[in-house]
């Protein structure tokens, strides 16, 4: 039944999916995981770096992207599709600055991206953009955000949540070990991002990257790396500024 | 015939046939040069069993040349890891032939010389216990070629004193259920297994309307006929390519009668996966 439906993205199948969205979600678990999480003063993007070929130039392999000064993004999924988002999206921020004088806000930005994409689920022709987005920021007025937006074109305010490959396993894990206690602390908050993504990261010379930006502070982006001290004695973490 | 939002007119099917069947027959008959055709087909998609040491073929089939009392086949490349890292890391095991063919799905063009580092499907025997096999194929067994794999590893009149144990893996998207995909636990195990088999299966078993395909498929059912007591693992995956969480999936069947004696140390057979899963990454820029 699905192939009948699942051809043209304006195509409501009789049960009410609209398989192209529902594919576009599973293009997103392709890509490696992505967490978020919002502490009281700090908030935090992690991402699994994937491993590059041995000739590819590191740095255009970007998982984590500003979108103003004060916003960033994780995305998950498609490459070629995160690129036009982002870049429609660093428009818009300044677009925005120059027209009303003020910096977006965090919520205004993901509506932006998650209005961009849900065009994209209704058009006739076109395919939905197959990326999530984890899109954190402060406001003008100090607070702390973290939304995600999908496929579909939804958006929602998160405390912390996980997306691509894996993504269910670490959200469990962030769902036991997200507490008051755990964010208060803006070292125990990056901890918990690091802790959340070693669940699923593979190891043996897989790096992780995080971006931080604390209130009234630009934003920060560092490279963490597991390193065995003996064999018997626990991994450490050394906090490498990339 | 019905017409797309595009415009394009699409044949809509009809089970009763189409009314110039006639016509068509007549035009159909079969020269020589079709035969031909079809006879070199048949000879590029034959399934040759091979001997270790000599590369002869086997004359008869594994499993009349090597009885065994306990036969593990791992179907994919993430079962082949679990075995792999788990299994043939704690014994020694000797390689007793392979099974080469050749499919549409096969990345080798030469049919006729495969080389030697192109065997799909390699069989072991555990050196200590000659009656404990291992069967690690990592290709895809065409429909048409599974009945030869079949008779050329079981034979025509298997013995039925042996037990069976298949693993493979499938995409959770192919997993009928009321739940949405999204919510599924995934990687899962599900178990299918034949009516002689009597031991405790590890998992839940498989439920309706699920079904098994391919090569897993063809044993269970060839093993379901002869009343060979049989059990199929079947992981559902979110991630099809080799993944550390889709072959962790499989660890509950450790604790099974089967695999009893044969995993000895466990924390490193996990190190073993995890080197294993960084060799064989395959650098992919379209998704990040």
């Amino acid at each position: 039944m699905a192939s009948r439906y699942d051809r043209a993205i304006t195509v409501f199948s009789p049960d009410g999916h609209l398989f192209q969205v529902e594919y576009a979600q599973e293009a997103v678990k392709k890509g490696s995981t992505a967490v978020g999480i919002r502490g009281t003063n700090i908030v935090v993007l992690g991402v699994e770096k994937k491993s590059v070929a041995k000739l590819q130039d590191e740095r255009t392999v970007r998982k984590i992207c500003a979108l103003d000064d004060h916003v960033c993004m994780a995305f998950a999924g498609l490459t070629a599709d995160a690129r036009v988002v982002i870049n429609r999206a660093r428009v818009e921020c300044q677009s925005h600055k120059l027209t009303v004088e003020d910096p977006v806000t965090v919520e205004y930005i993901t509506r932006f991206i998650a209005t961009l994409k849900q065009k994209y689920t209704q058009s006739n022709g076109r395919r939905p953009f197959g990326i999530s987005a984890l899109i954190v920021g402060f406001d003008d007025d100090g607070i702390p955000r973290l939304y995600q937006t999908d496929p579909s074109g939804t958006y929602h305010a998160w405390k912390a949540n996980a997306i691509g490959r894996s993504a269910k396993t670490v959200r469990e894990f962030l769902e036991k070990n997200y507490t008051e206690d755990a964010i208060a602390d803006d070292d125990e908050a990056i901890k918990l991002a690091i802790r959340a993504l070693l669940e699923v990261v593979q190891s043996g010379g897989k790096n992780i990257e995080l971006a931080i930006i604390r209130r009234n502070q630009p934003l920060k982006v560092n490279c963490v790396s597991k390193k065995k001290k003996k064999k018997n004695e626990k991994k450490n973490f050394k906090m490498r500024l990339g | 015939m019905a017409a797309t939002f595009f415009g394009e007119v699409v044949k809509a099917p009809c089970r009763a046939g189409t009314e110039d069947e006639d016509e068509e027959e007549e035009g159909r008959r079969e020269t020589p040069e079709d035969r031909e055709v079809r006879r070199q087909l048949a000879r590029k998609r034959e399934v040759r069993l091979l001997r270790r040491q000599t590369k002869t073929s086997l004359e008869v089939s594994l499993l009349e040349k090597y009885p065994c009392s306990k036969f593990i086949i791992a179907i994919g490349n993430n079962a082949v890891a679990f075995l792999s890292s788990f299994v043939t890391n704690s014994g020694v095991w000797e390689e007793v032939g392979c099974a080469k063919l050749w499919n549409e799905w096969c990345r080798t063009t030469d049919t006729i010389h495969l080389s030697p580092t192109e065997a799909f499907c390699v069989f072991y025997h555990l050196k200590s216990n000659p009656s404990v096999f291992l069967c690690q194929c990592s290709c895809y067994v065409a429909e048409d070629q599974q009945y030869q794999w079949l008779e050329k590893v079981f034979g025509s009149c298997p013995r039925k004193n042996m037990q069976i144990t298949i693993l493979t893996s499938r995409h959770v998207t192919e997993y009928k259920t009321s739940e949405s995909t999204g919510s599924l636990p995934s990687p899962f195990l599900k178990a299918l297994k034949t009516q002689n088999f009597r031991d405790p299966v590890c998992c839940s078993l498989l439920e309706q309307p699920n079904i098994v395909h391919d090569l897993p498929a063809a044993v269970l059912s060839y093993c379901q006929v002869w009343k060979i007591p049989a059990v199929l693992y079947l992981c559902y995956t979110d991630v099809m390519k080799l993944d550390l969480i889709t072959v962790e999936a499989f660890k509950p069947i450790l604790s099974s009668r089967t695999f009893k004696g044969l995993v000895k140390n466990i924390p490193q057979s996990t190190e073993m996966l995890k080197k294993l899963m960084t060799t064989n990454e395959i650098q992919s820029n379209i998704y990040t």
